[in-house]
């Protein structure tokens, strides 16, 4: 099980790669496409070329497979661990590539919205790579850890969690660069805007959630709920910049640069919340 | 989470605004000078720009906090440890030390500053809720129902159908139509036009209040847990011991202690057998684990650690026993070597030290196997420390001091939390409200049917809204239905697109 677990992620890995490759060859410089549609097809304006309409095709398709394999290297590696990708950063930070790509996923056959992969699947790529220089050697649980059930889906809620807002801040970048709607082969702002503000929708109550499951094995490990543990903090930090983001743009009306900026302050806060363990210590230190 | 659709989009924002209540927090102007003062220091916490500057010092801390070493718990409760702590830290940040001190930056998250933004961010929450409550109120219970034709011309989408049927009939269909969709629909009819008004999950705006709702019971749970709970992070207790847990009536007797380890060394569990007493009688027995504590009527024995004991017998002149008991070493000595611990021989007025061998190494002060005692009358040692071989007793300040054998000690943390369940509560409320609030969006829509001259009968349907993807869909499918319902009419849609397909 272990070995079919490598297996899978490599294939993920090269997988994705490939998949980031055609999704820029795919995207960029598809000048005219937005002008077609926007001309309602009367002014039928040259679209994508042939070669990158079907780069399109493979990149979804690889990342379909990504998606796949990943699921299959974290369900073969539970099977031969005997628990959820939670004891070591390896395994949790595959469990974050796999959310990302899944949000991905969900986002590109809901919404149509393959331009976010620029951002999203190198993050993904970038902790897959990140995974592959620590160790991976799997070790039994210590004594704090042996919760299977409440950890296992603990960190399920927080990686689908943290997918969700690695897309926002995808949405929020583009969303940055897209000055004036003057990038052709880019989403319009409003659009890239609404994007970032659903996959705040998905993440913000699954991370109260991921704080929640936390809090009730804190209280059943350490007999406290809350100890201010760093990541804790940092968790709960991040929770207030999204629900912040939230308020302004639903009662104030924000839409903006303003908070655009505040959708990547937050995925900044996420990523030191999920690097955090390996430069401060606490209840979560256990990153290998 | 409520838009303020109305009030954007009416044209008529002065009347809207009177009728649904400002959302930006109350213009009026107060004539005397402490109204004002009091009115500014209201708007200043109906400010979102407020909870985002709270919030954004609060990463700011908690940054600080991750940054720069934390004191742990324990140490900070002893003088002693802090000052040893602090030596340490100046080796790190030097000059800076003292000044951090003083910043409460090595206990940042306990620092008074962390908690009045907490503080402040809760007042926040609080008067920006009440504050939103009666516009949220009247949006849910008294929306006006007959909108003007300028309204539907405003709305972002909006479109229009001509249909032969009259207004009343025309009405019915979108009725059927719009109940169909679970929108609950409320009508009001003149002589020449029907007047429709579609609501859909319109509780859930009441979500919000859930979720503040619990911030705040988080809060009170915080504070109950505080005021009326205990905490003891260093409850310990010898194996064959008992001990009452302080200020109750429950007493805990810990049978066995066993530690077991992986063949790497790595730790794979700890586990004290226990027996619960409650005044005096047997009421609960078990193994308590760092999964599983033990639970009794509010008091939670959780594992925490463990440690070395010596069980030590003392006698007086005449043979007989004034001491009998297995004494825990859980400190370590001031040079942090060597674990040591002390017991009280009250009717002497004498405490004896008893101190134990540094381990894992050749100990020339304390041999392995044996200990070593110091005894104390006030501050003033009593005769010469006395190293104490295994069953071979030895006389200092006139009793004999007997080292049994050696055994070991679990220490639990014993936690009493009348608040923890305020928590658990608040967080189901939390969850609720998200869930109303994110996937049971509510949404409004409104209709009219007016009758012309020559009998045909044009229908509006408008949701008025900022722009937004899942609204631009249902409202699409909204007008699908219609169409089929209201039998071929000729359909005007003058919705302003936000959507651009790329």
């Amino acid at each position: 099980m272990s070995e079919l677990s490598q297996f899978a992620f490599t294939v993920a890995l090269v997988a994705l790669a490939v998949g980031v490759g055609l999704y820029f060859f795919n995207v960029i410089g598809n000048r005219n496409m937005q002008l077609g549609l926007a001309g309602g097809g009367t002014l039928s304006v040259a679209g994508p070329t042939g070669f990158q309409t079907a780069a399109g095709r493979f990149a979804t398709i690889l990342t379909v497979n990504t998606f796949v394999f990943l699921t299959l290297s974290l369900a073969s590696r539970a099977i031969a661990t005997g628990h959820g990708p939670f004891a070591n950063m390896y395994e949790f930070s595959t469990a974050f590539a796999w959310g990302a790509v899944a949000m991905f996923l969900y986002f590109e056959f809901r919404y149509k919205m393959r331009t976010l992969a620029l951002l999203v699947l190198p993050v993904a790529l970038g902790l897959l790579i990140y995974a592959t220089t620590v160790p991976r050697d799997i070790t039994p649980l210590v004594p704090a850890l042996q919760n299977d059930l409440l950890l296992t889906v603990h960190v399920a809620v927080a990686i689908v969690s943290y997918g969700a807002f690695a897309v926002g801040f995808a949405a929020a970048v583009l969303y940055l660069a897209q000055r004036n709607d003057s990038i052709g082969w880019l989403p319009t702002q409003p659009r890239l805007e609404e994007m970032g503000y659903r996959a705040v929708l998905v993440g913000f109550p699954l991370l109260a959630l991921t704080i929640i499951l936390g809090a009730l094995w804190a209280e059943i490990a350490w007999g406290t709920y809350w100890s201010w543990d760093p990541k804790e903090t940092a968790s709960l930090v991040t929770w207030l910049i999204y629900g912040g983001y939230l308020h302004a743009r639903v009662i104030r009306g924000w839409r903006g640069d303003r908070s655009a900026y505040l959708l990547l302050i937050g995925f900044a806060a996420i990523l030191m919340t999920f690097f955090g363990n390996l430069f401060f210590g606490g209840l979560h230190s256990y990153a290998g | 989470m409520e838009e303020p659709v109305v009030l954007k989009t009416e044209g008529k924002t002065s009347t809207a605004a009177a009728r649904y209540g400002s959302l930006s927090g109350a213009k009026k102007k107060p004539g005397i000078w402490e109204v004002q003062v009091m009115g500014r220091i209201w708007r200043l916490f109906t400010s979102i720009k407020l909870a985002l500057l709270l919030i954004l010092w609060l990463a700011l801390s908690t940054l600080a906090g991750t940054l720069i070493d934390q004191v742990p718990p324990g140490i900070l409760a002893d003088r002693f440890a802090y000052d040893q702590w602090l030596t340490r830290a100046e080796g790190r940040y030097g000059g800076w030390t003292d000044i951090m001190e003083r910043l409460q930056l090595f206990n940042v998250f306990h620092s008074l500053i962390f908690r009045a933004i907490i503080g402040l961010l809760v007042v926040n929450i609080v008067i920006c809720t009440m504050n939103r409550w009666r516009s949220i109120w009247n949006t849910a219970f008294h929306t006006r129902i007959r909108m003007t034709e300028g309204f539907f011309a405003h709305s972002r989408y909006n479109a229009a159908f001509d249909t032969a049927l009259t207004a009343s009939l025309a009405a019915e269909r979108v009725q059927k139509t719009l109940r169909g969709s679970r929108y609950h629909v409320k009508l009001e009819a003149n002589e020449t036009s029907v007047a429709l008004f579609g609501d859909r999950n319109r509780f859930s705006r009441f979500g919000t209040f859930l979720t503040h709702l619990a911030l705040v019971m988080i809060l009170a749970g915080a504070v109950a847990g505080g005021v009326w709970g205990f905490k003891d992070n260093e409850f310990i207790v010898a194996e064959g011991m008992t001990r009452t847990v302080p200020g109750t009536d429950v007493s805990i007797r810990v049978d066995h202690f066993a530690d077991e380890y992986y063949i790497d060394g790595a730790p794979k569990d700890y586990k004290s057998e226990v027996a619960l007493f409650d005044n005096g009688k047997q009421v609960k027995q078990g193994t308590i684990r760092v999964n599983s504590p033990m639970r009794y009527q509010g008091i939670a024995f959780h594992q925490a650690f463990y440690g070395q004991t010596a069980v030590m017998k003392v006698q007086d002149k005449n043979g007989s026993v004034v001491f009998n008991e297995s004494v825990p070493l859980p400190y370590q000595t001031r040079d942090g070597s060597r674990p040591v611990g002390s017991f009280n021989l009250p009717q002497q007025g004498l405490v004896a030290y008893v101190i134990g061998p540094r381990s894992g190494e050749d100990d020339p002060l304390v041999r392995a196997g044996e200990m070593r005692i110091e005894l104390y009358r006030q501050e003033s040692r009593v005769g010469a420390p006395q190293n104490l071989a295994q069953g071979t007793p030895a006389d200092l300040g006139g009793l004999s001091f007997t080292f049994e054998r050696e055994s070991r000690f679990t220490g639990m943390q014993v936690v009493k939390d009348p608040g923890v369940n305020i928590i658990w509560a608040a967080s189901v409320v939390m969850i609720l409200g998200m869930v109303a609030l994110f996937y049971f969006r509510p949404a409004r829509m409104w209709a009219l049917c007016v009758t012309g001259a020559d009998g045909t009968t044009r229908v509006h349907l408008a949701i008025p809204s900022q722009r937004d993807f899942s609204l631009e869909s249902e409202f699409a499918k909204l007008r699908g239905k219609l169409t089929k319902a209201l039998a071929d009419p000729n359909i005007t849609d003058g919705s302003r697109k936000g959507m651009d397909v790329v």
